[in-house]
């Protein structure tokens, strides 16, 4: 067990898990998922790349890959929402803007789940 | 290697990356929770993109300004808060990077990969040469660009500096790297198709048996050419297959060896070397007595050539490094030395060999000895090209620098593979035929003729190659006419030539010649050059050959017929 592991293993699980609960509800309803969230989600997943940063092996080359297009798709799902907001204009957030901002992030937790799998996989694979 | 560049940016670049990150969060998440009033005195909630925006440009110190309305003196603490919070993580994570621009390592790596990027474009025939001294300079002056392109390494920096700043040309690239590391030398091109050699000529000969051995390992086809100052070591050297092996105290030795026994052969040795093509009075050695000072590995090699040689001498040992130490002076002479070198039989000797490791004591060693003998022949061992003024302004009869037999039998060596050949050639002869040839050269070619390597092939020799070709023979007879008048000899001589494996010395005239035969030959600079024309030009050839003087009868002969 190290200090190492742990903090990648908290932050690469909860990347995840806050994408997972933006992600969750009505994809129409764009009450039913919260912009905290999304924050949180944006900010974890962040840190969970810069953790995979420089790991020169096989496995790490992947989990950096699949954590940076986390990054592009919650990132460009954040965009959507601010350019419908402000941009477009309007009393409320469009349907079509609405499913892709909640769609986005559905892609970004595919990428998620990917990288914990792997993280996961590799943990059971070593001995100790 | 890139990618290692790319790794050890990326692992540098983690805690800024993860600092700005944090800090970031924070700030927006504080801005996005204080409530704020708008200008129309409603309340009002920053959104996320508000505070994004606001907190890029003041992390920044750009400063537009408060937005999108004036803030509440609420939100102003919190923004006071977060500038000092933000604006640290910034700093520190420019810092950081400019930090690691700036860091020997990653430099060190972009360097390497210069250097790796420099070797694997090299397309011609290069030499690998491991350190950087007065030595491997004179080879570089005399090889790059003209024979060879040279990779060196070297250990220390300061060295490399040195090379970089004598501005080679062609470029020399060079590295810092440690040449026992089998990395390194991987690096430098030791795999490349075009690596023709290794040259390691390093004072310590653990550290050339230790270099030998990895490179033989790492590639069999290149040549190996390394320094070996004792006969252990050449016997080790050569039962590893090593062929080429530079003993500059052997090459010292064998000069003496054959200037005692048989001077033509000595000066024909020299004239290879430089020396005009004369054997002066100065340059004989003396007959009688032999003294030898300092019994290191210069002084036994000495001993052997003067042994074999039949020549009486006495070896006196004397250890420099002592000497200094107990008297604390470099300068040989005191009432004590004057002793020991009566004692040594100075006054009944003939010549006195000065061989120890320190430039200075041979100097004085060398001068004491004439103050009691004035008419001794005097012979100095030069370890550095440094000193060669001291010492020709102290009127020695022979001076050994030690450096330049190194740096000239190992640019011989390279390349002029058959100048080698033949100065080996000419010691196993005798005495006699040496002369003979030294009169054949003075007489025909003068007193300081040059001499020049020529392989024929379509490159070098077309015309030659092509009437080969054609099935007509030619020999050394023929090609020896001049072009300006053929029934005139050309004044050039042919000293050796190599086909394949054989060897002949002084090639009998008549004696077909071949493609691909290799051509020792002497001459003058402005005949060596009428030659080449022969060799290259159909004409010139068809003319020395007497092949257009039949054409021309030929026709005159047809015409003749037809009048009548």
């Amino acid at each position: 067990m190290n200090l190492h592991k742990i903090i990648s293993g908290l932050f690469f699980t909860l990347a995840m898990t806050l994408n997972f609960g933006f992600f969750y509800g009505d994809p129409t309803q764009l009450i039913e998922h919260s912009a905290y969230e999304l924050f949180a989600a944006i900010v974890v997943n962040l840190i969970a790349t810069v953790l995979k940063l420089g790991d020169r092996t096989q496995l790490g080359a992947v989990l950096l890959a699949t954590s940076i297009v986390a990054d592009i798709q919650l990132i460009a799902s954040a965009t959507v929402w601010a350019f419908a907001e402000y941009v477009i204009g309007g009393s409320s957030i469009g349907m079509e803007a609405t499913t892709a901002i909640v769609s986005l992030s559905g892609g970004a937790l595919l990428a998620n789940a990917v990288s914990v799998i792997l993280f996961v996989g590799d943990t059971l694979k070593s001995k100790r | 290697m890139n990618e290692q560049i790319v790794w050890i940016v990326l692992k540098r670049l983690r805690t800024p990356f993860f600092v700005i990150i944090v800090t970031f969060a924070i700030s927006i998440l504080g801005l996005v929770l204080i409530s704020g009033v708008d200008d129309q005195g409603h309340p009002y909630q920053m959104t996320f993109f508000d505070a994004f925006y606001f907190v890029t440009y003041m992390a920044s110190t750009i400063g537009f300004g408060e937005a999108p309305y004036t803030f509440t003196y609420e939100q102003r603490m919190w923004v006071s808060f977060i500038i000092y919070f933000t604006v640290i993580g910034w700093f520190y994570g420019i810092g950081a990077i400019v930090a690691l621009i700036q860091d020997e390592g990653l430099r060190r790596a972009l360097n390497l990969n210069i250097f790796r990027k420099q070797v694997h474009n090299l397309h011609d025939p290069f030499y690998i040469i491991l350190g950087y001294n007065a030595v491997t300079k004179t080879i570089i002056n005399k090889i790059n660009g003209v024979d060879y392109r040279v990779v060196v390494l070297d250990k220390s920096p300061q060295k490399i500096e040195e090379l970089v700043l004598e501005n080679f040309h062609p470029h020399v690239p060079s590295s810092v790297g440690d040449a026992t590391n089998q990395q390194v030398l991987k690096m430098a091109g030791i795999h490349q198709k075009n690596c023709k050699g290794i040259i390691s000529l390093f004072e310590n000969d653990m550290v050339n048996a230790n270099i030998a051995t990895i490179c033989m390992l790492l590639n069999k086809k290149i040549d190996i050419i390394i320094k070996a100052t004792s006969p252990a070591q050449v016997a080790h050297f050569k039962s590893m297959g090593l062929e080429h092996v530079q003993n500059p105290f052997e090459v010292i030795s064998k000069r003496i060896y054959f200037g005692l026994t048989s001077p033509h052969i000595w000066l024909l040795e020299m004239w290879m070397y430089g020396h005009i093509l004369k054997l002066k009075n100065r340059d004989r050695f003396p007959k009688g007595r032999y003294i030898i000072y300092g019994s290191g590995r210069m002084g036994k090699a000495i001993a052997e050539g003067l042994e074999k040689a039949g020549v009486v001498y006495l070896l006196k040992s004397f250890d420099s490094k002592k000497y200094i130490k107990e008297k604390d002076t470099a300068i040989f002479g005191d009432e004590e030395d004057m002793q020991t070198l009566i004692q040594a039989g100075v006054k009944e000797s003939a010549c006195i060999i000065a061989a120890t490791k320190n430039d200075i004591l041979n100097l004085t060693i060398l001068n004491s000895a004439k103050q009691l003998n004035p008419d001794i022949f005097t012979m100095a061992r030069e370890n550095s090209l440094d000193d060669l003024n001291i010492f020709q302004a102290a009127k020695i009869n022979k001076i050994y620098v030690v450096e330049k037999i190194l740096a000239d039998a190992t640019y011989n060596f390279i390349s002029r593979p058959l100048v080698d050949l033949f100065i080996r050639e000419a010691r196993k002869q005798t005495e006699e035929w040496a002369e003979i040839i030294v009169n054949i050269l003075n007489n025909i070619t003068g007193m300081n003729p040059k001499y020049f390597e020529t392989e024929f092939t379509l490159e070098n020799a077309y015309a030659l190659c092509s009437e080969l070709q054609r099935g007509e023979s030619v020999t050394l007879a023929n090609l020896r006419r001049s072009r300006a008048n053929k029934e005139e000899m050309l004044q050039i001589v042919f000293l050796l030539l190599k086909r394949g494996d054989e060897i002949f010395l002084m090639p009998d005239s008549q004696m077909d010649l071949q493609i691909g035969d290799e051509l020792l030959s002497v001459a003058d600079e402005e005949v060596y050059e009428d030659f080449e024309y022969i060799i290259n030009n159909i004409y010139e050839l068809n003319y020395v050959l007497d092949k257009e003087e039949q054409h021309r009868l030929l026709w005159r002969h047809n015409g003749k017929n037809n009048i009548a």
